[in-house]
């Protein structure tokens, strides 16, 4: 019992982090109803940001996180804005623009093989005055690392849906990802909120970067670690969705947690996408997806 | 400038480059000889394909600076290399290509065993001998090829000496150790180990606590972990990759599991990276290699400090398999006399090699048996010390070849 309790504690804390890495996903999909296949890769750039800006400075592996999203939001707007606006705007008229999936698949393999080039393929860890830290509470552990990225990755979804729900910003991304042409028609700047939108997703995954740092290693392709999961999460928990894509996160991590304290870890992989399939079967929207989303 | 101008440019520029190959090749260059090299150059287990390369690169300069295979004329060696990343298919893919496109003569690789499994037959099916260094599943020289050459000990061997370690140990000790827990990578290798692992468990009266394989791209090993704890064992066992040997070690520590005994099996835990990113939570786990920086060899010193000055780090054993590879590669050629692929095969299989620079590796002489596997691969257990506030790998058995002065910590913990 003790065993399950631990695990569950554990799967509460990844899956938050989980869900963290598919919030930058599900915003981008849902303004701009893109799949961005670069986001993993978006994810190994913020990673080695901080890993260059810990190892480099020496400073806690926490402030590294108002150093690293800012540089990532610069990092999308202008890649959505140099690379993907082009593309976009030739295609305008299509529903759900397929070149631009193909654009950021190209992006993912370019930015992977330039980390290969400068950076290598060895895997590397920084070593913080917080890593490997623990407390007991009675007879469980909890990770500091962990609990760190629980509390970061909680005050992000939260942080993310006030601007949503608050700010005249947020009102606008909405209203885009409701209907672009109507919010054009509106007088809002259809491209200016996709810039956004990508700029904010990346900052996201800069934070989750920074997050993740402290208990794991950075290398090229770390991306598809997370990438997959973060696509489940993100169909899920209903595409476009912040709650879903932390509820979902969660429930991954407890699958992925609990299920391998009764079977082979090697299982809980398959388990995950059982339950993925019967989502998909039984409300293919996700948790909280809109039956009609565009 | 538009586009298409500079387009037309750089197409030009290419069909110089072409034109200007196609004549250097065969009209200017000597005879070289190219060997196949399928490795995990990106992925999880990229920085041991990445070490398995720099040794293969060190030893081929040597090979050729040294006036390349006289034989034939003083032909160079030349290394073609292709990324499995770790993945069977692509391995395979690799190798039909390297053979068919590539017109490699020999074939080496691949570190992982699932990838070298499949990709050894590729190359029987073609008739190219293929030099496998490290990929330690028995079954690679077990399904009667005539083709597949092995420099490392097969699986059964390293599996049976942890036992004999753990056996001895508990004798010069006199710690009884009684329950077991193995927790392995899910490929062909880990899988492999597992296998033999609980045939000799029972065999010395381990009780087993825990049987747990793990798939090493895992974003999180705390569950593993977690049932590690709950299972309490005297000794761990572990098949580790790259990467996931960090993640053990430091969950871990982290989880507060400490084992009387840990041992490792090589892989993961071998590379020198390993010390590099879990430091001190590594301190006192065995593991088992086939080389060692302190071994008592003539030139392994001296070879060790260049390739350390070239490339920053210590070979490993595993490094240690390539480098021996590319020697027993051109040793063969040069008593072939021919790239005749039947002829390099028969010189292979006559093999017996036991002077150059490939006698770094601890034991006397490489001889191929019937299945192709090498007779003498010989295998240490090291034990993670620190050695004068360093951390350091110190050979504990066999005891004969015991650092002199070093006594073992066993159990590590109480």
């Amino acid at each position: 019992m003790t065993a399950v309790i631990q695990a569950v504690i554990n799967g509460i804390m990844m899956g938050a982090m989980y869900g963290l890495t598919a919030l930058g996903l599900t915003l981008i999909f849902g303004v701009m109803k893109v799949v961005n296949f670069a986001h993993g890769s978006l994810l190994m750039v913020g990673m080695f940001a901080a890993y260059w800006l810990i190892k480099l400075t020496g400073i806690h592996p926490y402030l590294s996180l108002l150093v690293v999203p800012p540089l990532l939001f610069f990092f999308g707007y202008y890649m959505q804005n140099l690379l993907i606006k082009p593309v976009f705007r030739a295609e305008q008229q299509v529903r759900e623009p397929l070149t631009v999936i193909i654009v950021t698949t190209g992006v993912w393999y370019v930015l992977d093989n330039l980390a290969l080039m400068l950076f290598g393929a060895e895997y590397r860890t920084v070593k913080t005055s917080i890593t490997g830290t623990s407390f007991s509470m009675g007879d469980f552990i909890v990770s500091i690392p962990k609990l760190s990225g629980f509390v970061v990755s909680v005050a992000t979804a939260v942080g993310l849906w006030l601007f949503m729900v608050k700010t005249r910003t947020g009102k606008a991304l909405q209203a885009t990802s409701l209907d672009r042409e109507a919010a054009n028609l509106m007088g809002i700047d259809q491209y200016r909120i996709y810039n956004l939108a990508f700029g904010i997703g990346t900052a996201i995954a800069g934070i989750a970067g920074c997050v993740i740092m402290p208990f794991y290693y950075v290398y090229p392709s770390v991306g598809v670690v997370f990438d997959i999961r973060a696509f489940i999460i993100v169909v899920l928990g209903g595409l476009g969705s912040i709650h879903g894509a932390m509820l979902g996160g969660v429930i991954i991590g407890l699958i992925e947690s609990v299920f391998s304290q009764f079977m082979p870890s090697t299982w809980t992989e398959a388990i995950i996408y059982a339950v993925f399939l019967v989502i998909l079967f039984v409300k293919p929207s996700g948790f909280f997806g809109k039956k009609q989303d565009w | 400038m538009s586009y298409a101008s500079i387009g037309k440019r750089l197409l030009g520029l290419a069909a110089i480059g072409l034109l200007t190959a196609g004549l250097s090749g065969p009209a200017f260059a000597q005879k070289t000889i190219k060997i196949g090299n399928v490795e995990p150059l990106s992925g999880p287990s990229a920085s041991v394909g990445v070490q398995g390369k720099q040794a293969r690169e060190m030893a081929v300069e040597e090979i050729n600076k040294n006036g390349g295979i006289k034989s034939l004329g003083g032909a160079k060696l030349e290394l073609v290399y292709a990324d499995s990343k770790s993945d069977p298919t692509v391995g395979v893919t690799e190798t039909e290509r390297l053979i068919n496109t590539e017109k490699v003569q020999l074939m080496t690789g691949c570190w992982n065993s699932a990838v070298t499994y499949p990709a050894t037959q590729v190359a029987e099916r073609y008739g190219v001998p293929f030099v496998v260094p490290v990929a330690v599943r028995d079954t690679i020289t077990e399904r009667g090829f005539k083709y597949v050459f092995r420099i490392a000990a097969k699986d059964s061997w390293w599996v049976r000496d942890q036992f004999r370690f753990l056996k001895d140990m508990q004798d010069e000790t006199g710690v009884k150790l009684k329950t077991m827990a193995l927790v392995f990578e899910n490929g062909d290798w880990g899988t492999g180990f597992a296998e033999k692992w609980r045939a000799l468990a029972k065999k010395d009266g381990y009780e087993l606590v825990l049987d747990e394989p793990y798939p090493s791209t895992a974003s999180d090993l705390t569950p593993v972990v977690t049932k590690l704890k709950a299972a309490n064992p005297d000794i761990v066992m572990l098949v580790s990759n790259a990467a996931d040997a960090i993640l053990i070690t430091n969950t871990m520590a982290e989880m507060k599991v400490k084992p009387k005994v840990t041992v490792a099996s090589g892989g993961g835990h071998a590379d020198p990276k390993f010390l590099e990113n879990a430091g001190k939570n590594a301190l006192y786990l065995f593991d088992e290699v086939e080389w060692n920086t302190d071994v008592n060899k003539p030139g392994a010193k001296e070879t060790n400090a260049a390739f350390k000055a070239k490339y920053g780090y210590d070979l490993t054993g595993e490094s240690v398999d390539a480098y021996v590879a590319m020697y027993v590669i051109a040793d063969a050629l040069e008593r072939a006399a021919s790239t005749d692929p039947e002829k390099v095969r028969a010189a292979l299989a006559a093999t017996k090699l036991s002077t150059g620079p490939a006698m770094i590796c601890s034991y006397d002489s490489i001889e191929f048996d019937e299945s192709g596997q090498n007779k003498n691969a010989g295998i240490v257990i090291v034990q993670v010390a620190d050695v004068n506030g360093q951390l350091d790998r110190v050979t504990v058995w066999p005891k004969n070849a015991r650092r002199a002065g070093y006594t073992p910590v066993f159990p590590a913990n109480k």
